[in-house]
């Protein structure tokens, strides 16, 4: 299948005017959601994904729970105004139900589930627009809703998807891009370097598949840095916030529009 | 609407606080006292029409209060297939998040959403509301106006929330311009053929170029291309405010918290529309909870809830203008220095 659009044209350029390994503008939000024990909402590109994180707590249904660990539990639910043509999606629908699968499979290795046995994990997945990168957007903003949550994990869990054009390997597909060329997603942990997700739902050609996997693991890299950057500005936040309630002597100056006497 | 768990004690202290003179609500706010209310409008660029609703939201933690998102898009449907009905319809559905009721199970979720999701198509769907510009050929083809809120989360008042995210969804979309396309013979032809009945047989085929048979009204419709993406919804100053009272008789507040409408006996949504240069009308009205209400009461409540429904009208409406402007207005004198 090929459209009228140039994936990319002669100057080396995508149809968005990114280059081949450019990624697409991602924007992290850890502000809190609701009474949601941690919230993530990333904007990547066009794409943006709102994760909601419960737990550990005890599970609704008790025979679901596990003696020896924690169980995740993944809901994923699209909004109907997200895609070009409006569709409504329920919960039990085929591919919705295959994505939150993959993202729990995902996460199970990296979760500490053996802290917490006997009890559930609940995220919820708000897919609010989609433009390509589904997947690796979901799982970017699960691993930031976790670590805002408290939950213990062994590293961050980084993805991104990359495609082959002809021969020329391309990074951060949009949903123009993934129409149109073979694509697969890679989901890196970049301190131990140990893949937990590697899916691919179209055929590449065996000899693209090394190039294009060690690019996706660089680019891992690169989201994790970024992902690293938002988190630690989110606690730096904290602890100032924690700092400034426990010593008398300072006061949070932050948007004060009421100043007390010099009391304080 | 959700229940939310309260103890029976935490009920009788919340509901004696709100008795007290002067009454005391848990954040400091009066009776009639709204939490802040923020909205911005165009928060999804695949939707026709879109807003995005939060209502007490905490502004040192950034978080927090009830967020609903609502977005109106539009389809074509083909009115003679039977898909479609002439003149256009309108569709209403709203979601909740799982995690905006994380005590409910998802059957329980299910009858919330189907709830919310009637309360709005009764009242938003309703004829006297409907516009008139879904319509692109009569009794061919018209648009279908779905209306889609997902509420995030609640922080109570959703009906509220839910009703003003609409009416700044559907205040926000554009109708595409249409243009029919019709197909007609070229005057010359027809005319020849017409004066000299059966002069000459001629066979004419069967190309797919000859459209002289064919019926001289519209057929189909193009988009013309154009800098903006449309017009706006024709009677858009006539969608729906909805304030809910909850009611502890004798006394009544505005915009309860989850534990405030937990306490509450009853409580009473009002949607009201008004249209400039006309009276305010009544749009739809929902008494909810076990106690019964005296006519007397419910006529005195409907008039108060007039009132404060006029001043949230007033204040949304400001704010829809002004969310206008920056993004419509401005966009268009960017087009203009740009030509």
């Amino acid at each position: 299948m090929s459209s009228r659009i140039e994936i990319l044209n002669d100057g080396g350029f995508r149809s968005d005017g990114r280059k081949q390994y450019e990624l697409r503008d991602i924007t992290i939000d850890l502000s809190q959601q609701g009474t949601a024990d941690g919230s993530a909402m990333i904007t990547h590109g066009l794409t943006q994904v709102l994760v909601t994180v419960f737990g550990p707590r005890e599970a609704k249904m008790r025979s679901q729970t596990l003696h020896d660990r924690a169980v995740l539990n993944v809901e994923m639910s699209v909004a109907p105004f997200s895609t070009g043509d409006r569709r409504k999606r329920s919960r039990a629908d085929r591919r919705i139900l295959e994505l939150s699968a993959m993202i729990a499979s995902t996460f199970e290795p990296v979760v500490q589930t053996t802290l917490y046995p006997r009890s559930q994990i609940d995220i919820y997945i708000h897919v609010i627009q989609q433009d390509g990168s589904l997947l690796p957007a979901c799982i970017n903003a699960t691993t930031l809703a976790l670590i805002t949550a408290g939950v213990p994990l062994h590293d961050f869990v980084c993805a991104v998807t990359g495609g082959v054009h002809s021969t020329s390997p391309l990074l951060d597909l949009t949903t123009l891009e993934e129409n149109d060329v073979p694509h697969m997603t890679v989901a890196v942990m970049p301190r131990t370097r140990k893949v937990t997700l590697v899916t691919m739902e179209t055929r590449l050609h065996v000899e693209r598949f090394r190039e294009l996997f060690e690019l996706a693991c660089e680019a891992g890299q690169t989201i994790h840095k970024e992902m690293k950057a938002a988190v630690k500005e989110r606690t730096v936040a904290l602890v100032g916030a924690i700092d400034a309630g426990s010593k008398p002597g300072v006061v949070d100056e932050r948007d004060r529009d009421v100043f007390m006497g010099e009391s304080i | 609407m959700a229940a939310v768990l309260l103890s029976k004690s935490e009920r009788a202290y919340i509901q004696s606080s709100l008795k007290a003179t002067p009454p005391l609500r848990a954040d400091g706010r009066g009776l009639l006292d709204f939490r802040t209310v923020l909205l911005e409008t165009g928060v999804a660029p695949l939707a026709n029409g879109s807003a995005r609703l939060n209502i007490g939201k905490m502004a040192r933690e950034g978080g927090g209060g009830t967020e609903i998102v609502a977005a109106a898009k539009l389809e074509v449907e083909d009115v003679e297939s039977g898909d479609g009905v002439d003149g256009g319809r309108v569709a209403c559905s709203v979601t909740c998040s799982p995690a905006a009721y994380p005590h409910l199970s998802s059957n329980a979720l299910d009858e919330l959403q189907h709830d919310l999701s009637v309360i709005l198509q009764q009242t938003i769907g309703h004829p006297s509301l409907h516009p008139r510009n879904l319509t692109i050929i009569p009794r061919k083809k018209s648009w279908l106006l779905n209306l889609d809120a997902v509420v995030l989360a609640d922080a109570g008042n959703v009906v509220d929330a839910l009703f003003m995210a609409a009416r700044a969804a559907l205040w926000d979309a554009k109708v595409p311009r249409t243009r029919a396309v019709q197909y007609r013979a070229p005057e010359a032809l027809k005319s020849a053929k017409n004066d000299v009945p059966g002069a000459m047989d001629v066979d004419e085929g069967t190309s797919g170029f000859d459209t002289r048979d064919m019926a001289r009204t519209a057929a189909d419709f193009e988009l013309p291309d154009y800098w903006d993406e449309g017009e706006t919804l024709d009677g858009r100053e006539k969608w729906p405010v909805c304030v809910t009272l909850n009611l502890l008789t004798p006394r009544h507040f505005l915009d309860a918290t989850p534990a405030e409408e937990a306490s509450v006996p009853q409580r009473l949504h009002l949607m009201f529309s008004f249209v400039p240069s006309a009276p305010p009308t009544l749009q739809a009205m929902r008494l909810l909870g076990p106690e019964e209400l005296d006519l007397k009461d419910l006529k005195e409540s409907i008039a108060f809830g007039e009132q404060y429904a006029k001043e949230l009208f007033t204040a949304l409406e400001t704010k829809l203008r002004e969310e206008d402007n920056r993004r419509n207005i401005k966009a268009r004198d960017r087009f203009a220095l740009m030509r």
